[in-house]
């Protein structure tokens, strides 16, 4: 792989992990193997009570196996000691569980100080978490956790699991006490982190949204763990490996795909005829419209911005381009995703303008853009499906 | 005969013997504490309400209530012994002014602690201030005015011991009467049927609690 | 804590926030003017000779010093003992015990503290300030011992789980999460104890433990109301003097961070 020179993560391998407890005829997770990639952020995704916080919780032996082995970074996770072990690996909860007697940099610097760390090199390292985690340490540091929002606790709480460096980050339904719109950005923010941080996570959650969202894999568990797909959000979007599976994927799907693509990674032709509104007399591109058979044009600024469409009528009686059409509404840039895409040619009545990285016009998409990648993506991994967890096992 | 079983028998013994003082001093001290919790139930609940929907009001009185708590209640009792004289007056008024403190306080909570959208919605459908007070109110406030009468009881149990020192009525005297007699055959007899007697009591008394918590609390509030 | 915890035993606690600020300024003041009151007046009196013995500089200290050791070795004993129980009894391997010693205390404190201090004393015949110290000691046990259960117990399992998940000790949780978290609660039923102990400790004098009861008791005895009531409103001061001692160790030990 070209990109994993800066990868932080180590690879994480659960060999038929079982956990029986004393008392209870089933196992709650039963044989479970997987094999977690360096660098990956993997997705355990389930109803609940479907045992997959038990699985992650054995990965740091909060909950000790019944059977099985755990190795991670080709260490046997069973031989080490348990607090040794977890000290290596970072771990984030719902809620935070930030200890509310203790203020934000008190909490971020617990685990550098269990390792030992000297005092300058905490408090170094607690004002470097809080600048990667968008939190400004001169005003936050010494805050107590209720002195916070919600989403900023969870910030600390990220924060607190990445300040020794692990290379592990074990993250259990992190985002599920916040309101949607933080939820949101959380999620971005926890994207950035990782395109610098290249950490192997393991993330819990029973929203298959935000797996869709944050997954380079999902694994979707049933009943005692069983894993019963496990691949990349498009291959299981695109093709549920049973109706189980479908049913959780749920309504919508195609929708949920269109999040996965963005319109740098579809054709968007240099189709529009286009003048620019300073430079062009009216005239002149009402003959070029005439010639081309073409009733719109777009008109650009002296930079290639879009900014208005203009109907052929309206050029005979106009004296400069400058006053005529109406503004171009949505438009989408080539970092969009579909989904945003087919709001924008939904709204604006057939097709979009799309726009490079300065904003300057690049092309345009239509609905068939949408649907023909839809289209290929079922093609993809519909005639040809990827092993999944459990056949990989 | 082991040493724990000598003792069980002579306190046997000694129970026997006296049973019929012994449980007219158990009876006159059950009724004593059982009176005084009563009147000061009573008092306390229309304290409660008259202060409850004041905050200053409520403050104060709490902060009255438990201050006068702290007060050694030997200290309290010497202090009444020069104005009411010596015997079951005396006595009373400690009681019943202990037993007003943590039902006071436990009114003034339980009643502020009610919603304050079923007082509305009370208030809503039609009923008068009163009957919102005593048909709503009260009863949801009534868990915590009846755990404030069962502590108050249990504490009027082991003051009414002290009691006896100005000539109080109860078991306190046999307590005293082993005291004074240290040393004598059956001091720590006497001691002991005091003190346990006041322990059993009090268990009883517990146990009436409880039932009459199941037979008054709405089911619908029971925890 | 809520309102909910402290209604349902003794305890002097106020139950609500505004009624702890009142107190936290009312009460010395009012120690301040009733014991000043009290014995500015009792100094003033002609006193008969038998009145003098015991109304006079010397006797009232030696009689408060008593009291006040008495109530402070109650404090040391019960702090020494139901505070490591209590931490004790909320490790896993102890729990089922727990009951067995709640019920073992609150029988201590159902028993009539009078009946507790003669008991001991004619047990063990030890006289002064053991004698009262000790029983007076097993009787204000369980406030404590029962918030510092309460406490440990009610801190959020998700803290002690997130602690022991970024790799803290068992030991570790126990030490920087729970007990801190547990520091009010602990605080308050000390306050409690105290309070119980300094009201108990008036009836050490009947075990020959000296302090403030005696000279009640003196007063009654020797039917000389002065002396009584210098005695009796001076354990009344003590006892607002320690209580509020109490509150503000709760005000200003507590851990910074929580409401």
């Amino acid at each position: 792989m070209a990109d994993s020179d800066n990868v932080s993560g180590v690879e994480i391998q659960l060999d038929q992990v079982t956990k029986r407890y004393p008392g209870s005829r089933e196992p709650a997770v039963r044989d479970v193997s997987m094999t977690i990639p360096a660098g990956k952020i993997v997705i355990l995704v389930g109803p609940s009570g479907c045992g997959k916080t038990t699985t992650m919780r054995m990965i740091n032996r909060l909950i000790e196996p019944t059977s099985g082995t755990i190795t991670i970074g080709g260490e046997d996770a069973l031989r080490l000691d348990p607090d040794t072990l977890r000290r290596k690996i970072g771990y984030a909860i719902q809620q935070a569980g930030l200890f509310p007697h203790f203020t934000v940099a008190q909490n971020i610097a617990v685990v550098p100080g269990l390792l030992g760390w000297n005092r300058s090199r905490i408090r170094e390292r607690v004002d470097e978490m809080m600048d990667l985690v968008g939190l400004e340490p001169a005003d936050y540091r010494d805050r107590y956790p209720r002195q916070l929002s919600g989403g900023q606790q969870q910030r600390v709480g990220v924060a607190r699991a990445l300040a020794a460096d692990p290379p592990v980050l074990l993250m259990d339904e992190p985002f599920g006490a916040v309101d949607p719109i933080t939820r949101g950005n959380l999620q971005d923010e926890l994207l950035r982190l990782q395109t610098e941080l290249r950490k192997t996570i393991v993330f819990v959650t029973h929203d298959f949204d935000e797996a869709v969202k944050l997954g380079d894999k999902i694994a979707v568990l049933g009943d005692q763990s069983a894993i019963l797909q496990y691949d990349t959000p498009e291959a299981i979007l695109a093709n549920p490996a049973d109706d189980t599976v479908a049913g959780f994927v749920g309504a919508g799907a195609s929708l949920k795909q269109l999040t996965l693509l963005r319109v740098r990674d579809v054709e968007y032709p240099d189709i529009a005829l286009t003048a620019v509104e300073t430079r062009d007399s009216p005239g002149a591109l009402r003959q070029r419209m005439t010639e081309q058979g073409r009733t719109y044009a777009l008109l650009l600024d002296e930079r290639g911005r879009p900014k208005r469409w203009v109907h052929v009528r309206d050029l005979s009686s106009a004296t400069s381009l400058t006053s005529v059409g109406r503004p171009v509404g949505d438009v989408v840039s080539t970092q969009s995703t579909l989904q945003d895409a087919l709001e924008a040619i939904i709204a604006e009545g057939g097709n979009a303008v799309v726009t490079g990285s300065r904003g300057e016009y690049v092309g345009m998409v239509d609905i068939r853009t949408v649907t023909d990648a839809v289209q290929q993506l079922r093609e993809e991994h519909g005639d040809a499906p990827e092993p999944t967890g459990s056949a990989a096992s | 005969m082991n040493d724990t079983e000598r003792v069980i028998m002579s306190l046997f013994d000694y129970v026997v013997d006296r049973w019929e003082r012994l449980s007219l001093s158990a009876w006159l001290h059950v009724s004593e504490v059982v009176q005084a919790t009563l009147l000061a139930a009573v008092v306390g609940v229309l304290i409660g309400v008259a202060v409850y929907r004041s905050p200053a009001g409520s403050a104060v009185a709490t902060a009255l209530a438990s201050t006068i708590l702290t007060i050694p209640s030997f200290a309290l009792l010497g202090l009444l012994i020069p104005v009411f004289g010596l015997g079951a007056t005396p006595s009373v008024i400690a009681l019943v002014l202990y037993a007003l403190l943590p039902i006071t306080r436990n009114t003034i909570v339980g009643l502020s602690g009610v919603d304050p959208a079923v007082r509305d919605a009370a208030r809503g459908i039609g009923m008068s201030r009163l009957s919102v007070l005593t048909r709503v109110e009260l009863r949801l406030a009534w868990p915590a005015i009846l755990a404030g009468m069962r502590v108050a009881t249990q504490m009027l149990m082991g003051i009414a011991v002290i009691a006896a020192y100005a000539k109080g009525p109860g078991l306190g005297g046999e307590v005293f009467s082993g005291l004074t007699r240290a040393g004598s055959a059956n001091a720590t007899n006497q001691a002991l049927a005091g003190t346990l007697g006041v322990v059993i009591l009090a268990l009883l008394l517990e146990a009436g609690y409880f039932v009459l918590a199941r037979l008054t609390v709405s089911r619908g509030i029971r925890g | 804590m809520s309102a909910a915890t402290d209604v349902r035993a003794f305890s002097t606690e106020s139950g609500s926030r505004r009624a702890e600020r009142v107190r936290l300024l009312a009460q010395p003041a009012a120690v301040v003017v009733l014991v000043g009151s009290v014995l500015t007046w009792a100094f003033a009196r002609d006193n008969d000779e038998i009145e003098a013995q015991s109304i006079n500089a010397a006797t009232l200290l030696t009689k408060t010093w008593e009291h006040v050791v008495i109530t402070f070795v109650v404090a040391a004993v019960v702090a020494g003992v139901a505070v490591p129980l209590g931490i004790v009894l909320t490790r896993p391997w102890a729990r089922p015990a727990a009951p067995l010693f709640i019920a073992v205390a609150n029988i201590g404190q159902a028993a009539p503290a009078l009946g507790v201090l003669v008991l001991f004393f004619l047990w063990t015949e030890w006289e002064g300030l053991w004698a009262a110290a000790l029983p007076i000691a097993f009787y204000s046990l369980l406030p404590v011992l029962r918030n510092t259960i309460t406490g440990i117990r009610s801190v959020d399992p998700a803290l002690v789980d997130a602690g022991r998940g970024i790799g803290m000790s068992a030991f570790g949780v126990l030490l920087r999460v729970e007990l801190p978290l547990a520091v009010p609660m602990v605080l308050a039923g000390l306050r409690t104890s105290l309070v119980l102990a300094v009201g108990t400790a008036t009836l050490a004098f009947f075990v020959n433990g000296g302090g403030l009861g005696e000279l009640v008791d003196t007063g009654y005895k020797l039917n000389r109301v002065p002396v009584l009531v210098v005695g009796a409103v001076l354990a009344v001061g003590l006892a607002l003097l320690v209580d509020w001692i109490g509150a503000v160790l709760e005000e200003y030990l507590g851990p910074r961070g929580l409401s």
